[in-house]
């Protein structure tokens, strides 16, 4: 009987102890995701909530769009007034325009760049080269970069204008522009000389000859009578810099 | 034997948070933690069999293990059939382990009374 009541005791204390290790496991294991990771591991409520966000922050880019349209109108109506209040509007429309905050319009080129369809030989020295027949982060940059060479007012790759603090970017299988993801096809409009900008483009040794000796069906090309290149709905807020007091009145 | 069980579970405690630090990935942290639910319950139902006098070491073992696999394997498979068979679980184990402590309660408020009687 003694006997007995010893291996109860005994059985007792090792599961309670086992009991104690779970828990102690499973509340570290909690504390850990609470801290470092999500705050819910269910996978459908942050797929609907990641939708969720994502609809009202397109709805919010229409609305900060139609707000700045509605800025400048109001900006004209105001300078009807005096001839001073004119020439001031006048330049900060141009410098609204420099800094890409409206929709702009005229003469162009749409330039498509897509991810190479061809169907490469397994045995041959093009398949050992697979990143020659993708767009890449820097083929974005690099021809942004040579359409502005060439005189280009507006720039946008798939209707984000290209402003001073636009960033471009490969993360992972997308490409961000302005922080937004984007892939293949990109459909890029730049307004400017449709000629020149072309021209400079199919440059011998320019930033397209690469591309289109992988596969001529990578890039396509078109002279516009009229490009509409969308206004920048990012956010125009500066947190750090700050203008600088002009010489002549500091201390 | 109360002593027992309490000793065992600050000792279980003490142990993991001293010695043990093994990553458990987050997708199957909730089975862990229904395991633990399953053995704490299989734990208050050895407790009540022994207040009662019918406690087997071998039945308490084996339904130890058995509840703790089988809750989280009922909920994994919840999980993959897209029913929230967790939610019975928790509720099962949870009503469960409400019984067998309102039990346990009753039989110690029984003892003092008795005590006090014969007093």
């Amino acid at each position: 009987m003694n006997e007995n009541r010893r291996t109860q005791m005994i059985t007792f204390f090792f599961i309670w102890l086992v009991v104690g290790i779970l828990l102690a496991v499973s509340l570290k294991a909690q504390v850990q995701i609470r801290t470092a990771e999500l705050p819910s591991a269910r996978f459908p409520d942050l797929a609907r909530a990641y939708l969720q966000e994502k609809r009202s922050a397109q709805a919010l880019e229409e609305e900060i769009r139609s707000l700045r349209a509605r800025i400048t109108e109001l900006e004209n109506a105001l300078a009807t007034g005096t001839k001073q209040a004119q020439v001031l509007n006048q330049s900060l429309q141009e410098a609204k325009m420099l800094a890409g905050l409206t929709d702009v319009e005229g003469p162009g080129i749409e330039l498509i760049l897509r991810d190479s369809t061809k169907k490469v030989d397994p045995g041959s020295i093009e398949s050992a080269l697979p990143d020659l027949f993708i767009i890449h982060d820097y083929d974005l940059l690099r021809v942004v970069n040579e359409l502005r060479q060439a005189g280009a007012e507006a720039i946008s790759i798939n209707g984000q204008r290209i402003v001073a603090t636009t960033g471009i970017r490969c993360v992972g299988p997308v490409i961000f522009v302005n922080d937004v993801k984007m892939a293949s096809p990109f459909v890029i409009h730049a307004i400017g000389d449709p000629q020149t900008l072309e021209s400079a483009l199919r440059m011998p040794g320019g930033v397209l000859q690469d591309i289109i000796e992988a596969d001529p069906k990578m890039v396509e090309i078109k002279q516009l009578a009229s490009v509409r290149v969308p206004a920048y709905t990012g956010s125009t807020q500066f947190r750090f810099a700050r203008p600088v007091a002009s010489e002549g009145k500091s201390r | 034997m109360i002593a027992v069980g309490l000793l065992g579970l600050a000792l279980g405690i003490l142990i993991t948070y001293l010695f043990v630090n093994v990553p458990i990935p987050s997708e199957w942290s909730a089975y862990l933690s229904l395991a633990a639910l399953a053995g704490l319950d299989t734990a208050f139902g050895g407790w009540r069999a022994a207040l009662e006098g019918r406690f087997h070491p071998d039945v308490f073992v084996s339904g130890f293990i058995v509840n703790a696999l089988l809750a989280s394997l009922l909920a994994y498979l919840g999980d993959r059939l897209g029913v929230d068979l967790f939610l019975a679980a928790v509720v099962t184990l949870g009503g469960r382990m409400f019984l067998n402590l309102s039990l346990i309660r009753r039989y110690y408020l029984n003892q003092i009374s008795l005590k006090r009687q014969r007093g």
